[in-house]
C-alpha cells in the first residue's frame, strides 16, 4: 500500500472508501455506470469540481469520487459533505510535479492522471484536516 | 469545546479558511486575506461611510457619491474573491458550460437590469424596495435571500461591469448611472433584510441571523431531537443531501437553489441553521421533471448543530448563503432538525407545513425521481441549449423574487422583454468562446476580484448609455 495522489480533503471523516478507480468522461458514462449496478465497487475519477454531472451518482449513492479540479468550496466539494461521501479534490501524482492550474492548458496534466489512476484500486484516506490521500492498494 | 463565539469579540481576527490574499486596485498594500480581518481592513481603505452602518435615510437617498461607488465596487470585488476564488478552480463541469452562460448572464444583466429595476422602484417607491427586503425577516423557503439580494449589486453591477471591461465592450467612466441604479436597489434590500444598518454578512462577522425572535420559536417548536448516526440522524441527513442536489440541478449548478440563514443560537447553546432548497422553479421550461415527481417549489430544513461535540471554532454563513465550518465536518454533529414544505413560491406562510423525519422516504424517492428526470433532460440538451438556459437562470432568477414581491414580473416581462437577451450579447457569445475567454476570464478576473476598476477621478455621475425608454 503507498500513497499515489493526494489533493484537497473536501471534509474530514473517518470513513475511508475502497473500490477500483472509474474515469467517467461524459453523462452516457455516468449514466451506464448506475445501470450496471456497480456503482458502488467504484472511486469515481472525473475532471472537474461541479455537481450537476455527477448528479445521479450521488444520489444514487456513490461511495467516493476523485477528481481532477475544484475546492471544498466547489459545488462538488460541499455536496460530498452533505453526502458524508469522501472526496480528494485537485488531486495530484505524488512523484509528479506537474499540477492543475485554473484556466490553463490541462490536458496533459489530465491524460497523465487518468492513465495512473484508472482501474487501480485505491482507497481514500480523509482523515486529515485539509489533504486527502490517496493510496492504491494493490 | 467551542471557541466561535471569540469570533464575535471586537479585534477578533477570525480564522484564515484559504491561503490565497487579494489585491484587486489595492496594488502595493499590503494584500488582503479572508474572513473577518479582510472585512476589517477593506472597509479601514473605503473613502466614504457607504460601508459602515447606515440609515434608512442614507438608503432612501436615490444617489451614492463617487467615492461611494467605488468603495462598494471594491468591498464587492473583495467579497466576491473572498466566497468564491476557490470555488473558481472547478473547471469543466462535463455537462453544463458553466463559465460560458455566467459570463453571458453577468453582461446581460449589466445591460438589462437598470431599466427594469428602475421601473420596480417606481412602481413601488424606494421603501417599497426596502420592505421586500424586510419580508425575508419573517418568511422561509423566500428566495429573497442573501445570495438573491448579494447578485444584485455583486453579479449585475461588479461580475456585469467587469465582464464587459475585460471584453472592452466599455470604459471605467460609462454606465455611472446605470450602476448607481443597480447598487442602489442592492442595498435597499438588503438593509431592509438585515435592519442592522449593515447590508452583507461579511460586515457582520459573517452572521445571517435575519429571522425575527417569534418565527424562530414557531419553527423550533418542530424540532425533533436525535443521536448523532442514528436512523433518524440518517434519514434527515440524507434528505438534506439529496434535496440540496436536486436544488443545484434545477438551477443549472449554481447557488441560487441554496440559501441559509443563522447561526442563530438555540436556548440550549446548540446552533440553528434554516436552509431553504428550492428544487422546482416554476418558471424553468425544464422543471417539468420535478413536477412530474411531485417536489414542491422549496423544502426548509432546521438544522440543529452541537456546536460543543465539534469543537466549533468559526461558522460563516457567507454572502451567497452558504454555511462554512472549521472543523468543516458539521454534518455528523447535527442533532436535530426539522422540514417543512413551500408548495409554490406564492404559498401564503399559513400554509407551509412540517413532515416528520420518519415520514421522508416517500419524498427523497420523489428527489431521486426527479433528479434522474432532469439529468436525463440536460443530457440531451445542445451546449447553446444549455448557455442559454444557464443564463436565464442567472439572468431571471436573481431578480425573479424581487420583482414577484413587488409584481412587477408580469410588466417586465411585457413591457420590457425580460426574457430577451441583449443583442450585443447575442454577439458576445462568439466571442466568448475564443481564445478560451470565458474560461480564462471567470476564474483569473472575475473571481480572482482582479478587473474591477474605478470609475476614475471627476466621472461625471450621469454618464450614461443606456436608452431610458
Amino acid at each position: 500500500m503507498k500513497v499515489i495522489a493526494q489533493g484537497y480533503n473536501s471534509f474530514e471523516t473517518k470513513k475511508s472508501s475502497e473500490g477500483e478507480v472509474v474515469y467517467l468522461p461524459n453523462p452516457q458514462s455516468v449514466i451506464k455506470l448506475i445501470q450496471s449496478g456497480k456503482l458502488k465497487e467504484h472511486i469515481l475519477l472525473v475532471q472537474g469540481g461541479t455537481t450537476t454531472f455527477l448528479s445521479p451518482a450521488l444520489t444514487m449513492g456513490a461511495i467516493g469520487v476523485i477528481t481532477l479540479s475544484g475546492a471544498p468550496e466547489s459545488h462538488l466539494g460541499i455536496l460530498s459533505r452533505e453526502f458524508q461521501m469522501p472526496c480528494v479534490m485537485t488531486a495530484h501524482l505524488v512523484d509528479s510535479d506537474t499540477r492543475y492550474v485554473t484556466g490553463g492548458d490541462n490536458e496533459e496534466h489530465f491524460g497523465a492522471m487518468i492513465s495512473r489512476l484508472q482501474g487501480k484500486r485505491v482507497r481514500l484516506d480523509c482523515s486529515d484536516v485539509d489533504h486527502g490521500k490517496i493510496v492504491e492498494l494493490d | 469545546m467551542s471557541s466561535y463565539k471569540k469570533r464575535y469579540s471586537e479585534g477578533d481576527d477570525g480564522l484564515r479558511f484559504q491561503d490565497l490574499a487579494y489585491v484587486g486596485n489595492f496594488k502595493g498594500q499590503e494584500p488582503v486575506r479572508d474572513g473577518i480581518v479582510g472585512d476589517r481592513i477593506m472597509r479601514s481603505r473605503a473613502k466614504s461611510k457607504v460601508l459602515e452602518k447606515v440609515s434608512r435615510e442614507d438608503v432612501l437617498k436615490g444617489q451614492f457619491t463617487l467615492n461611494e461607488l467605488n468603495d462598494l465596487n471594491n468591498y464587492l470585488a473583495w467579497n466576491i474573491w473572498d466566497v468564491l476564488v476557490m470555488r473558481a478552480t472547478e473547471g469543466v463541469s462535463g455537462m453544463i458550460p458553466r463559465q460560458e452562460y455566467e459570463i453571458l448572464a453577468f453582461m446581460n444583466e449589466f445591460y438589462r437590469w437598470p431599466e427594469i429595476l428602475r421601473m420596480t422602484t417606481d412602481e413601488i417607491g424606494a421603501e417599497g424596495v426596502i420592505n421586500i427586503g424586510a419580508t425575508a425577516r419573517r418568511e422561509i423557503g423566500i428566495k429573497v435571500n442573501a445570495v438573491h439580494d448579494w447578485c444584485i449589486g455583486a453579479v449585475g453591477f461588479g461580475m456585469g461591469r467587469c465582464g464587459l471591461l475585460a471584453l472592452e465592450a466599455i470604459k471605467p467612466n460609462d454606465y455611472v448611472e446605470e450602476s448607481n441604479e443597480i447598487l442602489k436597489f442592492m442595498q435597499r434590500v438588503l438593509w431592509g433584510k438585515r435592519q442592522d444598518g449593515y447590508i452583507l454578512n461579511s460586515q457582520d462577522r459573517y452572521r445571517c441571523a435575519i429571522h425575527d425572535k417569534d418565527v424562530i420559536e414557531t419553527l423550533a417548536s418542530h424540532i425533533e431531537y436525535f443521536e448523532p448516526g442514528s436512523d433518524k440522524h440518517q434519514k434527515f441527513t440524507r434528505f438534506n443531501a439529496s434535496a440540496e442536489l436536486l436544488a443545484f440541478l434545477d438551477h443549472f449548478d449554481n447557488r441560487l437553489g441554496l440559501g441559509d440563514t443563522g447561526p442563530y443560537e438555540l436556548p440550549d447553546g446548540k446552533i440553528l441553521i434554516i436552509r431553504d432548497l428550492f428544487t422546482n422553479e416554476e418558471v424553468y421550461h425544464w422543471s417539468d421533471a420535478c413536477d412530474n415527481a411531485g417536489v414542491p417549489h422549496c423544502y426548509s430544513l432546521l438544522l440543529v448543530i452541537d456546536a460543543e461535540a465539534m469543537s466549533l471554532e468559526e461558522i460563516r454563513v457567507n454572502d451567497i448563503s452558504t454555511t462554512f465550518t472549521r472543523p468543516k465536518n458539521y454534518i455528523e454533529h447535527i442533532v436535530g432538525g426539522a422540514i417543512f414544505v413551500r408548495e409554490k413560491w406564492n404559498t401564503p406562510m399559513s400554509e407551509i407545513y412540517p413532515i416528520a423525519i420518519d415520514k421522508l422516504e416517500k419524498r427523497v424517492e420523489g428527489i431521486q425521481q426527479a433528479t434522474m428526470g432532469l439529468y436525463s433532460k440536460l443530457a440531451r440538451m445542445s451546449r447553446r441549449q444549455l448557455i442559454t438556459n444557464g443564463m436565464y437562470t442567472y439572468y431571471i432568477d436573481m431578480i425573479l423574487p424581487h420583482l414577484r414581491l413587488a409584481g412587477t414580473y408580469e410588466k417586465a416581462c411585457v413591457d420590457y422583454d425580460f426574457w430577451e437577451i441583449d443583442q450585443r450579447v447575442a454577439n458576445y457569445y462568439y466571442d466568448i468562446t475564443k481564445r478560451g475567454f470565458a474560461q480564462a476570464v471567470v476564474p483569473q478576473k472575475i473571481f480572482s476580484g482582479e478587473g474591477y476598476l474605478p470609475f476614475p477621478d471627476g466621472t461625471d455621475l450621469r454618464r450614461s448609455k443606456y436608452f431610458w425608454s
